[in-house]
């Protein structure tokens, strides 16, 4: 089978960004026009050097990239709109880069841009309801995994909170987050009670925003007059969705194990590689979870390591250095390309305050409702 | 007053094993042997099969994770409430309410079925199925 390895490199060549933040009166258009201008002047690329469009939202009504796009100029490239849940932006990308490296296209664009709108989801028009779905909101959902988590670990609930403690320590020194303050553990602890021992700075916010990223080949580069050396390389891509697990109720990390080791195997690089990640940690027993389910801590030992600083800015690997989604913030569409921003900016060099000293491979990772699961891996040569 | 309020999923009367507990209705594919909660018969999450055949599960099982709710948006349904998931002996994952009187819960305790007055979108009274610590 053909993997990323087998066709021509693509690399990261621009981000943008519009901060992420509580719904305002602020068009998508002019969130989403932010980042890609964003992205563009990072990359140093005039809009007409871009040759195809990947729009990644989920609660935005049909076809929002043709009436924002147009007022870059409306040079006729393809729009294709994704839709992944809050995998939306993360799928895109996926496609983008396969996209440049098959040939296909030399210089692509990726723009997640959301606004929080009521949206249903499809799998309640399959008339196959359970006993209470309407009382098992996601925040519930995942509290029931920390309590299953804390029985099977021994963390307590406010070992758990340890991961909003970081996280919102990072996002405080990242103007692009929607929460931009550092929280003491008791604030965290004691905020409004959610569900379980969940309370709300331990769940990502609703809000809105928009993320770009620039997806180039060499050439592609070349032809406007510029080389590889901002740019980072895209060393693995997977994407999967949800099997028949035994323990249904934790398909996310189950899925989350699968989808990581596709990644990791096709780029040739294990978990101790990896200097800097950002994961779907929209609420904090995920951070756990899925650090141990992709190998970034042996089975229950996630806490203890997170104890130790290990996940830590300037540790052993920094997860979520953006602030990730319970800092950073969840617009949905945004999310998956914001993290190929962070990481890209990470592996640069650039990241200023949160920089992770020496950072060379960074992964990134979501999942989404439904269940589906992506995993990127980035280097910088 | 003995009408249930979602009676596709759910029974008063036992099974054979567990004859004092509420059934759940699910089904058990005759292909693979896959077994599910709730029956449907679009075909086999497992093995993609239409040969569904309707199976009844017993109300009894084992407590898997469990949360209290304290904040809920939805109408019909009033925070706080309790919340678990529970392994079927049977072998399906359920997730659904616990009855309001069930004390402290520890995961691995035994649980069971049983039916608690609700109320429908009309706001009648119906039989709901809840899980409570087995007694």
């Amino acid at each position: 089978m053909t993997t990323l390895k087998d066709l021509r490199p693509a690399y990261v060549a621009g981000i943008g960004f519009h901060r992420y933040q509580f719904i305002s009166d602020t068009p998508y258009v002019e969130l989403g026009l932010t980042a890609v201008r964003g992205a563009l002047a990072d990359a140093g690329l005039p809009w007409p050097a871009v040759e195809s469009a990947y729009v990644a939202k989920a609660l935005l009504p049909m076809a929002p990239g043709r009436p924002m796009l147009r007022h870059l100029g409306a040079t006729g490239l393809p729009i294709v709109h994704v839709e992944d849940a809050s995998a939306s932006g993360s799928a895109a990308f996926r496609h983008a880069v396969m996209e440049v490296a098959s040939g296909l296209a030399d210089i692509v664009l990726v723009i997640g841009v959301d606004k929080p709108m009521p949206v249903g989801r499809a799998e309640s028009l399959a008339r196959i309801g359970g006993l209470a779905d309407d009382a098992i909101a996601p925040f519930t959902h995942f509290a029931l995994l920390a309590d299953a988590y804390a029985a099977r670990s021994g963390a307590k609930v406010e070992d758990i909170a340890l991961v909003a403690l970081k996280n919102h320590r990072n996002g405080a020194k990242n103007p692009f987050a929607q929460h931009q303050k550092e929280r003491t553990l008791d604030e965290i602890l004691n905020g409004k009670k959610i569900a379980g021992g969940f309370t709300s700075l331990q769940c990502t916010p609703v809000g809105e925003g928009a993320a770009a990223v620039i997806v180039a080949s060499e050439e592609g580069l070349k032809r406007h007059g510029l080389g590889l050396d901002r740019a980072i390389r895209v060393a693995g891509s997977a994407g999967r969705s949800q099997r028949v697990y035994d323990d249904a109720t934790r398909y996310d990390a189950m899925l989350t194990q699968e989808t990581a080791a596709i990644a990791l195997r096709e780029a040739g690089l294990s978990p101790s590689d990896i200097d800097v990640a950002e994961l779907h940690d929209a609420f904090t027993v995920e951070e756990v979870e899925y650090l141990e389910a992709m190998g970034f801590a042996p089975e229950g030992q996630a806490v203890p390591m997170l104890k130790e600083g290990a996940f830590d800015i300037g540790g052993r690997c920094a997860v979520s250095p953006s602030g990730g989604l319970i800092s950073m913030g969840h617009p949905i569409g945004p999310t998956g390309v914001g993290q190929i921003g962070e990481i890209t900016r990470q592996l640069r060099g650039e990241a200023g305050p949160r920089q992770q000293p020496g950072a060379r491979h960074g992964l990134a990772h979501m999942v989404g409702v439904g269940a589906v699961c992506y995993v990127h891996l980035l280097s910088r040569d | 007053m003995d009408e249930l309020l979602k009676p596709a999923l759910y029974r008063a009367e036992g099974t054979t094993a567990v004859p004092q507990r509420p059934a759940l209705l699910g089904g058990e594919c005759g292909a693979c042997g896959y077994v599910f909660f709730p029956l449907q018969r679009y075909g086999c999450e497992k093995c993609g099969s239409l040969d569904l055949k309707p199976r009844d599960l017993s109300g009894a099982g084992s407590l898997l994770a469990s949360a209290r709710v304290h904040l809920h948006a939805g109408k019909g349904r009033v925070a706080p409430f309790t919340v678990g998931a529970i392994r079927l002996d049977d072998g399906p994952i359920v997730r659904t309410l616990i009855v309001e009187e069930a004390g402290p819960l520890a995961v691995g305790q035994r649980m069971a079925t049983t039916l608690e007055t609700a109320t429908d979108a009309e706001g009648a009274p119906r039989l709901d199925l809840r899980f409570a610590p087995e007694a």
